[in-house]
């Protein structure tokens, strides 16, 4: 071969292949994320659980995440609420609506969509951290040697634990902001609280969907973070790398899940 | 030959790791694997029990190619083929007797109670036994290390893979290590496979030993062979000389 034909063929991919590598990829990754889906939803219909896991993982997404949301949704609430009352009183005076339309918004995208964001750095972080450190110090793939599935024995628990208790937080967390709400809208703007809590507004299908929404996120930030999880490589550095793209990748799902159960729930549920 | 590695070629990435290593390792053999750092010596191991995939050549254990296995099928390999890795590898939020109960329950099926009676016994045989109730956050490096050695051996598997199984230890718990794998291999015929670039450890109870370099084998032989070489870079290695012709 000659010195001019073999750098010829050194020179790597095309510039095509370049340019479509990061499609590649990105197809390769949801491809594996749906793969991790389906096993692990395979594997909790065989309802084979290990002891003990489940309700650790449920203490520790649940509980430990509650102050947190807690909080946070009490501070967006407040802040909606007074953004909203400050708008519409430049449109007219009467704020007895505030607390409605409010209430309505919430329980129908706002209590899913906005606690979800907080939610995933809180447990999509932690999924993707714990279960990435345990791959690079060897630990998923002693599981492997002990004939313990690693979908089955980290993923699994996970998912089952945050569907359920993070939806049941962001619920928790939805009332206090409407609390908090209530107390500005009270405080700032002098509606009384029992004007504030009027559910009028609020149907059957508002709640329906914002449940399956919560339940959504919830799934998608479980079983995104634990995918980044388990697809870590190199030191502590591939920890944080996988970290960051949990909260990342768990963001981007929930607003685009959002704007699809939104767009059915605009044909099935009206408001 | 109970396990041979044939053309045995990895790369990650651009990165290639190896590049066509062939060798075979003796039953009841204590063999180890040294280079330097990035050489691939812990890649080469775990092709063995399909924690790894070669891009090419095949891997046999007792006659069976196992480099093309299905995870389930892997099952019955790991069983026979344990493996202690470099960190010990302890699950954190289980005690020691749970850790080495795990292989026994998801391999034979045993019950939670039996698999932890049977757990504490192979904790005696590590003198690990007043650990058996502690967590791994609770012990220092060299008890971790037995604790996995105990868990690796819980099967009574006919081979252990040991992945630098000195590294990070003092003295003291290095040669007690030492110690236990020669046992394993003189006493109970268990063929033990090292990864390691302890010298002492290696002078000590290697039968034989294998050396990669650049993704090759450089030389497989005996301590005494490796003492008398006249390959300067294996020369340089053995003597863990700083200046030479070797490139890290």
């Amino acid at each position: 071969m000659t010195e001019a034909s073999a750098t010829l063929v050194d020179s790597g991919p095309s510039a095509l292949g370049r340019l479509m590598a990061p499609v590649s990829a990105g197809v390769n990754d949801i491809a594996g994320l749906f793969r991790l889906l389906g096993r692990t939803l395979t594997l909790i219909s065989q309802g084979k659980r290990e002891q003990g896991a489940l309700l650790e993982q449920m203490y520790i997404i649940g509980n430990r995440s509650l102050v947190f949301m807690c909080i946070t949704m009490g501070f967006i609430g407040a802040i909606i609420t007074f953004q909203s009352a400050v708008q519409s009183q430049r449109l007219l005076p009467d704020l007895t609506m505030l607390g409605a339309t409010f209430i309505k918004l919430l329980v129908r995208d706002m209590a899913a969509s906005l606690g979800a964001m907080p939610l995933a750095t809180r447990v999509g972080a932690g999924i993707a951290a714990e279960i990435g450190s345990m791959v690079v110090t060897d630990q998923v793939d002693a599981l492997r040697m002990c004939a313990a599935d690693p979908v089955d024995y980290l993923v699994v628990p996970r998912f089952i634990a945050a569907t359920i208790m993070g939806t049941a937080v962001l619920i928790i967390a939805g009332a206090v902001a409407i609390l908090s709400g209530m107390v500005i809208a009270n405080g700032v703007f002098d509606v009384n609280f029992h004007t504030y809590l009027n559910f009028s507004m609020v149907t059957l299908g508002d709640v329906g969907l914002g449940v399956t929404k919560m339940v959504a996120f919830c799934a998608a930030i479980a079983i995104i973070s634990a995918q980044r999880g388990l697809s870590t490589f190199g030191g502590s550095e591939g920890v944080g790398t996988a970290t960051t793209r949990a909260v990342v990748g768990s963001s981007f799902a929930i607003i685009v899940l959002n704007f699809f159960i939104s767009g059915l729930g605009y044909f099935f549920v009206p408001s | 030959m109970p396990i041979v590695f044939e053309n045995i070629h990895k790369a990650f990435g651009d990165k290639v790791i190896l590049d066509g290593v062939d060798f075979t390792i003796e039953d009841g053999e204590c063999f180890f694997i040294v280079g330097a750092s990035g050489a691939g010596k812990s890649v080469m191991i775990k092709h063995l029990i399909g924690l790894l995939r070669p891009d090419q050549g095949e891997i046999y254990l007792d006659g069976e190619e196992v480099s093309r296995l299905s995870e389930h099928a892997l099952y019955p390999v790991r069983k026979k083929c344990a493996m202690v890795f470099q960190n010990a590898t302890l699950f954190d939020s289980m005690t020691c007797a749970e850790n080495v109960a795990l292989p026994l329950r998801k391999h034979t099926g045993r019950s939670q109670r039996e698999s932890l009676v049977a757990a504490r016994e192979r904790l005696a045989q590590v003198h690990m036994e007043d650990f058996a109730d502690s967590y791994p956050a609770e012990l220092g490096d060299g008890m971790k290390k037995r604790v996995a050695i105990a868990r690796a051996l819980t099967l009574d598997p006919r081979y252990v893979l040991f992945d630098e199984p000195t590294t990070s230890l003092d003295p003291v718990s290095a040669r007690r290590t030492d110690a236990v794998i020669r046992t394993l291999a003189d006493e109970l015929g268990v063929t033990c496979v090292v990864v390691s670039h302890d010298l002492v450890s290696i002078f000590s109870i290697a039968d034989r030993i294998a050396m990669l370099y650049k993704g090759h084998l450089r030389m497989l032989g005996t301590p005494t062979e490796f003492q008398n070489t006249s390959d300067p870079i294996v020369r340089q290695f053995m003597r863990g000389e700083a200046e030479g012709p070797m490139e890290v």
